[in-house]
């Protein structure tokens, strides 16, 4: 069985075609709730049969990470979401972002050559699961952001605070586990490069959220605003240091 | 003594924590940009920060010793707003919900210990060995390669490498043990790493002899710090429900 999938998936038109129909149903979640479940399933057997394939998680390069965060926007949002009213509405534009996500990691070649022993392990696993996690929460904090400012409603700030929060967690416990793979690779839990001085600043950048929302001066707009330009932050430190800078952290 | 409550007032208050944080982004996000530029930075790794920081000129490190300053003042600023917040609530009934904010910030503490550790105590060597090369350590031990080895998986591509080493002092042997890729040796405070390995024209290894004296810091920070979260996300929940 392992073998038919994996010979299936060497045919490059089935995963394409995996990627267009997850697209579709997205789409089409606009009128029907059911077709996001259905095009989140196709996210999320293309994740499990490319982790059959390479005989790892796909969270390296940025086919897989793309492709992976896509997923994790619409894992998160779907529960998120849950409780509010026109549903539809707040979940459309994460799917957007979720398919602008998906159609982006085409562009990539698929990170297929065996890694480096250095990356096989648990920690760094667990600290790309993690940071991904964050980011997709961060996404959607941000989105719900701008839905808050067409909309408004004291609802919505609310819940971009309490994603943002459950984020942040994910986020501080990701760097958390990077520092023990970097202390067990490296000898070291820190390292002065652009990848993990950006890292800072965006987790410097959620912190000075949460305390600033404490402030009455900062409730409301202004804190909606800080989640909304968190994304960009989050953005840099994922593609712009990645991609542009050298790093440890360098595609 | 009124110039004294002032400054106690200013630490203990939130504005202070957001301006100091809001310093700090910039500081890093001036340095995010001017780290890549200048190639001084490239061997802040191979020295503890503070002794590369006395080294180098003012103009490129300033913002080092900003972040510092800030830090410090920020690190105050947690320590005595989680003093002020424990005394005055220490009656309430949600006491999860007191405590938790407070483990975050402990966290957060012991993290920056841990840095202010390794910023003036650690250490870091780096060199080529051979099969049978020894190493005198810094903390008086003798460190001898036996064998290097690499593996390849069935496609050729290279899937781990190790090195047996055995430990000495004074002559007499004390230890014997296996590095390989993320999994180190430790003996008395010293890391043994292995970086990467050659097999021709013969098998030598590059390996690395680090001590990060604020390791264990980080490590109890790191557990406190999302600890102290989840507590308070638990709390919020079944606050709601």
């Amino acid at each position: 069985m392992q073998d038919s999938l994996i010979s299936l998936l060497n045919n490059t038109h089935v995963p394409l075609a995996m990627i267009i129909l997850s697209v579709v149903f997205y789409l089409l979640g606009y009128f029907r709730v059911f077709f996001i479940f259905a095009g989140f399933l196709l996210q999320a057997l293309y994740l499990f049969s490319r982790g059959i394939q390479l005989g790892r998680l796909p969270i390296v390069g940025p086919h897989d990470t793309l492709f992976f965060l896509s997923a994790s926007i619409v894992l998160f949002a779907i529960p998120s979401t849950g409780k509010l009213k026109n549903r539809r509405q707040f979940l459309y534009p994460l799917l957007m972002l979720s398919i602008v996500f998906m159609l982006l990691s085409l562009v990539y070649k698929p990170h297929d050559v065996p890694l480096t022993p250095l990356l096989k392990t648990f920690w760094f696993e667990a600290h790309i699961v993690l940071s991904f996690f964050s980011y997709a929460l961060f996404s959607i904090a941000a989105i719900l952001g701008g839905v808050f400012f067409i909309r408004k409603g004291e609802q919505i700030e609310i819940l971009q605070y309490k994603i943002i929060l459950t984020g942040y967690c994910l986020f501080s416990a990701g760097m958390i586990f990077g520092g023990i793979w970097a202390y067990l690779a490296w000898g070291t839990y820190w390292l002065w490069t652009p990848k993990e001085l950006w890292t800072v600043i965006l987790w410097l950048f959620y912190s000075l959220y949460l305390h600033a929302r404490l402030r009455k001066w900062w409730a409301g707009k202004p804190s909606v605003t800080l989640g909304i330009a968190g994304f960009f932050i989050m953005m840099f430190t994922y593609l712009g240091v990645s991609l542009l800078m050298e790093s440890s952290h360098a595609f | 003594m009124n110039i004294l409550k002032n400054i106690l007032k200013i630490f203990l208050s939130l504005r202070t924590s957001i301006w100091l944080m809001l310093t700090l982004l910039i500081l890093l996000f001036y340095g995010a940009f001017v780290m890549p530029l200048k190639e001084e930075f490239l061997n802040l790794h191979s020295e503890p920060l503070f002794q590369w920081l006395l080294e180098n000129p003012l103009s490129i490190t300033w913002w080092i010793w900003g972040a510092v300053l800030v830090v410090s003042l920020l690190a105050a600023n947690t320590l005595l707003c989680s003093i002020e917040s424990l005394i005055k609530r220490r009656s309430t009934r949600q006491l999860l919900l007191l405590i938790a904010p407070q483990i975050i910030h402990a966290g957060f503490l012991f993290l920056l210990l841990a840095h202010l550790l390794s910023s003036h105590w650690s250490f870091k060597g780096t060199t080529f060995v051979f099969q049978g090369t020894i190493l005198q350590l810094p903390n008086g031990l003798d460190v001898i390669f036996d064998e290097i080895h690499i593996d390849l998986d069935r496609w050729g591509f290279v899937s781990g490498w190790s090195a047996n080493i055995r430990y000495f002092r004074e002559g007499r042997y004390v230890t014997g043990d296996v590095i390989q890729p993320n999994d180190p040796s430790f003996q008395d405070g010293l890391g043994m790493y292995i970086k990467t390995v050659q097999m021709m024209p013969f098998p030598a290894a590059l390996v690395e002899v680090s001590r990060e004296p604020g390791a264990v810091w980080a490590l109890v920070g790191g557990v406190c710090f999302p600890g102290g979260i989840i507590i308070l996300l638990i709390m919020k929940i079944i606050r709601e429900t």
